[in-house]
């Protein structure tokens, strides 16, 4: 039983930084349509400069998750600004482009940081606390705290701002959005700059837990995505089930099957998916032109 | 059967919403060819014909949601040939689309405030919102509602109080009965006969003659693309030839 | 066509001459580019050709290589059985990796793949059989009785016929009736199953296809380098392989050679620079996506538009301009109707969407040789009726029965396949297709089992695409569509892509046609035509029921209209008693009080 619980509290906290990689994909796929391939390596591009101001230029850790954050909201600029005119128009071209800009960047990272990567030390104390015979450690607990305060946050936006509310309505209805006067290319944009800065924030996040190299990316990414269609792709709450529950299943995986984990938790994914596409919480299906 | 009337002869007093010339292609087909027309300040005037007509495309060309040319286009002495869809409201244009088209994840509050997006929201906008309760009662007891979970009538209903949040000079509406019951028809009459008394600029598409003949002082009869009557509803509503037109006889 | 046998005879003695002009690294790099070539075709034909994303290419790849290896090193099998037995393996995983295919496309098909294409470089890593991260080596090479394949400048010749084989094969299956299909499925998948394409089975067959290159990809690798490692079949490496489809032109098998040459070679010259080389060509993706959709290999056809317009090609139709012929009628059939039941029956149909009921307990019968005209108010359900009959929806109550034969559940290509024929008001052609490939489409009538004749006999499928053709060109002329057959359909005028999507329709020899608006946007003058061929095709046996708001067409061609309003049936009979009942009025106009002298509604008779 302990080692269930163990395994499990271990899973959450990969979860939540999994969680935010889905949030980051729900929120850009729900107001826009658009599934962005890219969006691994944008968490891959805020590890590396999170973590380069973090250890290099001695920064404290939240100032360099700041910049990091600062940094990929302009590159979310850039792609959505690029591709917008495949918006609304072609769904599958629009994935492609992104994975051509997913490309780029993976080879901006090895040219700017080079190939091998470099682990991260974590911001706070490492000795694990014992919480009733179970062992946390710290800095999991951090990473749970900012990523519900990121939820909290996004969701705070979501539903009470003005510029959120138009972000929805222009999910659902982009051309009654347009009637009220909501310009739909600035609020796209604006969803991709905070999907780029959740990618950051996980990314900032998970330095001190996996080895940051330019290839992390691609594993991040894709078990990012298997969360927030396992919630229901587009839903916010199920983003946060989702990658939770993809955190979980990789650290039971990994207790049970060691290397094989990935094999495990991809399969599970497949077969999960295909009795329910639409996942838990289902699709929250943007309306397409 | 067909006669091509250009400009509908109706005085202009004040700010008064002018089309001269609009024309809409889209899928290879001439939606609306080179229609004319003036809708009064402060009147109701409507446009009906059968499917096809054109219709809902000359709103939908007004509003900048589709492609169009248009000689001119003014609303009181200002120039809006050129403002982009998204501007329209902050011109003075509302907007009741075909289908509502209400934001269904959002509650109806929520829905309402967008209708003012082009302005900050405060304490005035939460004023104009109880205008629209009080209009629309029962979109005050829902206000908490989303949008989606409400029947046709009262997602009509909140499609036009949406559209009053902006306090428009003019009033776009297209085919606001559609898909729904006489009786909610009827209480549609209602808002739209005590807007238009308030002083309200009313451009009204329907494909319910009746309707439209309730609440306006004059009609157009679109029929493939142009204006093939014009007249006051009294004159129009006992005249054969409309049902003919519409009829397609 | 001289030329262009001409210039693949050029390239063939190009190819074989080859070797002799380059010294070993640089037929190695050769040896790989063809490899990626295959695997390029193969992705390009389940991508570009049947449109399902596909992004476990590089699995495929790993399976058959993998299994190449295994069975020599560790099984002892000799090279041709073990590659025969893991082609076969890479087939199975190929259905396998397909079946989500059923279920979903697009993104979410796209993130199956790839998490599929992770977990197995995943097992590859770890499992002991594989050799784990430090993969199989020394594998041994193929054996030919006089041929030395472990020499490079010989390999080169085993693949440069397997891959002039297999590249021929794909065009081959492009050109006929699967490749067809294929690609209607992938141009609009909701008209392909009303045309009676198969699309569950044509999506595993797609991936079937992609499996089997990518399986003959990995023989032939493990062949040539004879050492397999993870490395290789990496998330990276999938990428890659995108990459040369998208910028060579997935459509096109020729451009996904081009790509996959092109790309190879730039990763060769940039070999120093390999991370400026994958800043280059993640690049001219996005380029390409944005500005080229249809890759290096549309840019010919895109440049000869542009000098058409510009004037330095000829424009296209220099001398006579192409127009619509008058059409042809059918026979008529004497067919014997009494007796034989009605031939559409519809019982209590429900279909609620998400609480919205969009049709309320509708029931309707249609006799066979009828033309029935259904009409109503905008959103009565008259369309919403269409797609519960041609099989697009299940009602949520309710029974459809085609000639006795309950066919509520079944989907639109069966329904299709029991003679049921259908337009769409929004024009639903295949834009990718030419008219006569639309109609092509439509008149092949094969079961996607007998896919295996491509393989075994590839005569039978050339001859019965020869049959086609034939069958085609008497459509098009029936229709009047002579000049029209090699165009697309977004270059032509509205009134004459209706009239394809009808030639379409009875390319299907069906019992039963929907016709839902054809007379939407047409003038007085193609109005008249429809009306003539609608009754020339009820001649012909078929019965036809047409929605149309044109009253005047419904009048005078249908000899019984049923009106529909707020999803329920509200009247029915002959149309001149129907125009004058004052429900119907009321729907239309609002106030049965208008119903006052509507005059009598004569049925203006359109000769033959």
């Amino acid at each position: 039983m302990q080692i269930f619980i163990q395994t499990f509290i271990g899973g959450v906290s990969l979860g939540a930084i999994y969680a935010l990689v889905a949030l980051g994909f729900s929120l850009v796929y729900r107001t826009m349509g658009l599934v962005n391939f890219s969006h691994g390596n944008v968490v891959m591009i805020g590890a590396y400069i999170a973590s380069t101001f973090y250890l290099s230029a001695k920064l404290p850790f939240a100032l360099a998750m700041v910049i990091a954050l600062g940094v990929t909201g302009l590159i979310g600029a850039i792609i959505e600004r690029v591709l917008r005119p495949l918006e609304n128009k072609d769904f599958d071209l629009m994935l492609i482009g992104t994975i051509g800009f997913g490309i780029v960047l993976e080879a901006l990272a090895i040219l700017i940081w080079g190939a091998t990567g470099h682990a991260v030390r974590s911001p706070v104390p490492a000795a694990p606390l014992d919480i009733a015979g179970i062992k946390i450690r710290t800095y999991d607990l951090v990473v749970l705290a900012i990523a519900t305060a990121a939820t909290l946050l996004l969701m705070l936006f979501l539903q009470r701002s003005k510029r959120g509310a138009a972000m929805q309505a222009v999910a659902m209805d982009h051309e009654a959005a347009t009637a009220v006067g909501i310009h739909v290319g600035r609020s796209n944009a604006i969803a991709f700059m905070l999907g780029a800065a959740l990618a950051a924030l996980a990314g900032g996040l998970v330095g001190p837990l996996l080895y940051v190299n330019p290839t992390m990316g691609g594993t991040l990414g894709i078990k990012g995505f298997a969360g927030a269609i396992l919630g229901g792709f587009g839903s916010i709450p199920g983003a946060i089930v989702g990658g939770i529950a993809i955190g979980v299943l990789d650290s039971f995986a990994a207790g049970h099957f060691q290397g094989y984990s990935e094999l495990v938790t991809f399969v599970v994914f497949t077969v999960i998916i295909m009795i329910r596409p639409t996942g838990v919480f289902g699709e929250r299906t943007v309306n397409r032109a | 059967m067909t006669q091509t009337i250009g400009t509908a002869d109706l005085t202009a007093v004040g700010q008064t919403l002018t089309v001269d010339g609009l024309t809409v292609h889209y899928g290879g087909v001439c939606a609306v060819d080179n229609v004319s027309f003036t809708v009064p300040a402060g009147q109701a005037v409507g446009i009906i014909g059968a499917n096809g007509a054109g219709k809902s495309s000359t709103l939908k060309a007004l509003m900048g949601l589709v492609p169009r040319r248009v000689a001119t286009m003014r609303l009181g002495d200002k120039d809006i040939s050129k403002v982009k869809g998204r501007d329209m409201v902050r011109h003075g244009v509302g907007y009741v689309p075909e289908g509502r088209h209400v934001f269904p994840g959002l509650p109806v509050e929520k829905n309402l405030y967008l209708g003012a997006y082009a302005k900050p929201w405060n304490a005035r906008t939460r004023a104009v919102a109880s205008e629209v309760y009080e209009l629309f009662p029962v979109l005050g007891e829902m206000r908490h509602r989303l949008a989606g979970a409400l029947s046709g009538g009262q997602q009509q209903m909140l499609a036009i109080g949406r559209a009053l949040m902006s306090q428009p000079s003019v009033l776009l509406l297209d085919e606001p009965s559609m898909g729904l019951s006489p009786k909610l028809v009827n209480d549609i009459v209602q808002v739209l006969q005590r807007l238009s008394s308030q002083g309200l600029t009313i451009l009204l598409v329907e494909q319910n003659a009746k309707l439209t003949f309730e609440v306006t002082s004059s009609c157009l009869v679109m029929e493939n693309g142009v204006v093939a009557m014009t007249g006051t509803s009294q004159e129009l509503s006992h005249d054969s030839r409309v049902r003919r037109i519409y009829l397609g006889l | 066509m001289r030329y262009r046998i001409g210039a693949i005879a050029a390239l063939a003695i190009a190819a074989w001459l080859l070797p002799y002009q380059l010294d070993a690294y640089s037929m190695h790099v050769v040896d790989v580019m063809l490899i990626f070539a295959l695997l390029a075709v193969g992705l390009g034909l389940a991508m570009g050709i049947a449109g399902q994303i596909n992004l476990a290419q590089v699995a495929f790849f790993g399976v058959a290589a993998y299994g190449t290896a295994i069975l020599t090193t560790r099984e002892g099998f000799g090279f041709w059985t073990a590659a025969v037995i893991a082609i076969v393996i890479a087939a199975a995983f190929g259905l396998v990796i397909g079946l989500p295919a059923l279920r979903m496309q697009s993104h979410y098909l796209g993130i199956v793949t790839l998490g599929l294409a992770l977990a197995f470089t995943n097992w590859v890593t770890n499992a002991e059989m594989t050799g784990g991260a430090e993969g199989i080596s020394a594998i041994p090479a193929p054996i030919l009785p006089v041929v030395d394949l472990s020499n490079e400048y010989l390999f080169y010749y085993l693949e440069l016929i397997v891959f002039a084989v297999a590249l021929a094969f794909g065009l081959f299956v492009v050109h006929t009736p699967l490749g067809r299909r294929m690609r209607a499925m992938r141009d609009d998948d909701l008209a392909a199953g009303a045309v009676g394409v198969e699309v569950p089975m044509l999506r595993m067959t797609a991936f079937l296809l992609a499996s089997v290159y990518g399986g003959l990809a990995g023989v032939l690798y493990a062949g040539l380098i004879r050492y397999v490692a993870p490395e290789t079949f990496s998330i990276a490496n999938m990428f890659f392989l995108l990459a040369m489809v998208i910028i060579g032109g997935r459509q096109s098998l020729i451009g996904c050679v081009v790509g996959a040459v092109g790309l190879t070679l730039v990763r060769e010259l940039l070999a120093d620079y390999p991370t400026y080389a994958q800043i280059a060509y993640g690049s001219v993706v996005v380029l390409i996506v944005v500005f080229a959709p249809t890759g290096l290999a549309g840019i010919p056809a895109r440049a000869a538009v542009a000098a058409r317009r510009v004037g330095l090609l000829p424009s296209r139709s220099a001398g006579t301009p192409p127009s619509l012929r008058p059409f042809q009628p059918y026979e008529p059939v004497t067919a014997e109707t009494s007796g034989r039941g009605p031939i559409l029956q519809v019982d209590g149909v429900d279909m609620s969407f998400r609480g919205l009921k969009a049709l309320q307990r509708v029931s309707l019968t249609v006799e066979p040789g009828e033309i029935r005209g259904i009409v109503g108010p905008n959103g009565s359900g008259k369309t919403t009726l269409f797609n519960v009959v041609s099989g697009l929806y299940k009602p949520t109550a309710g029974r459809v029965r085609i000639n006795g034969r309950d066919m509520t559940a079944a989907r639109s290509f069966r329904l299709a396949q029991a003679g049921i024929a259908r337009t769409f008001q929004n024009l639903r052609l295949f834009k990718q297709l030419t008219v006569r490939e639309n109609i092509l489409v439509a008149l092949d009538q094969t079961r996607t089992h007998h896919a295996w004749r491509y393989a075994l006999w590839p005569i039978g499928i050339w001859r019965h695409d020869n049959a086609l053709r034939t069958e085609a060109g008497e459509i098009l002329g029936r229709f009047g569509l002579d000049d029209f057959g090699d165009s697309l359909p977004g270059a032509l005028p509205y009134g004459i892509q209706r009239r394809a999507e009808i030639a379409r329709a009875m390319a299907r020899r069906p019992i039963l046609l929907l016709l839902d608006e054809p007379a939407a946007g047409l003038n007085g003058d193609e109005v008249r035509q429809l009306s003539q061929i609608v009754r020339s095709i009820r001649s012909s046996g078929v019965t036809v029921v047409i929605i149309e708001h044109n009253m005047g067409l419904v009048m005078s061609l249908c000899e019984q209209i049923t009106v529909f309003a707020s999803g329920a049936v509200i009247a029915e009979g002959v149309p001149a008693d129907v125009a004058r009942s004052p429900k119907v009025i009321e729907a239309y106009l609002g106030d049965s009080a208008m119903s006052h002298d509507v005059p009598e509604a004569t049925p203006t008779e359109v000769v033959p």
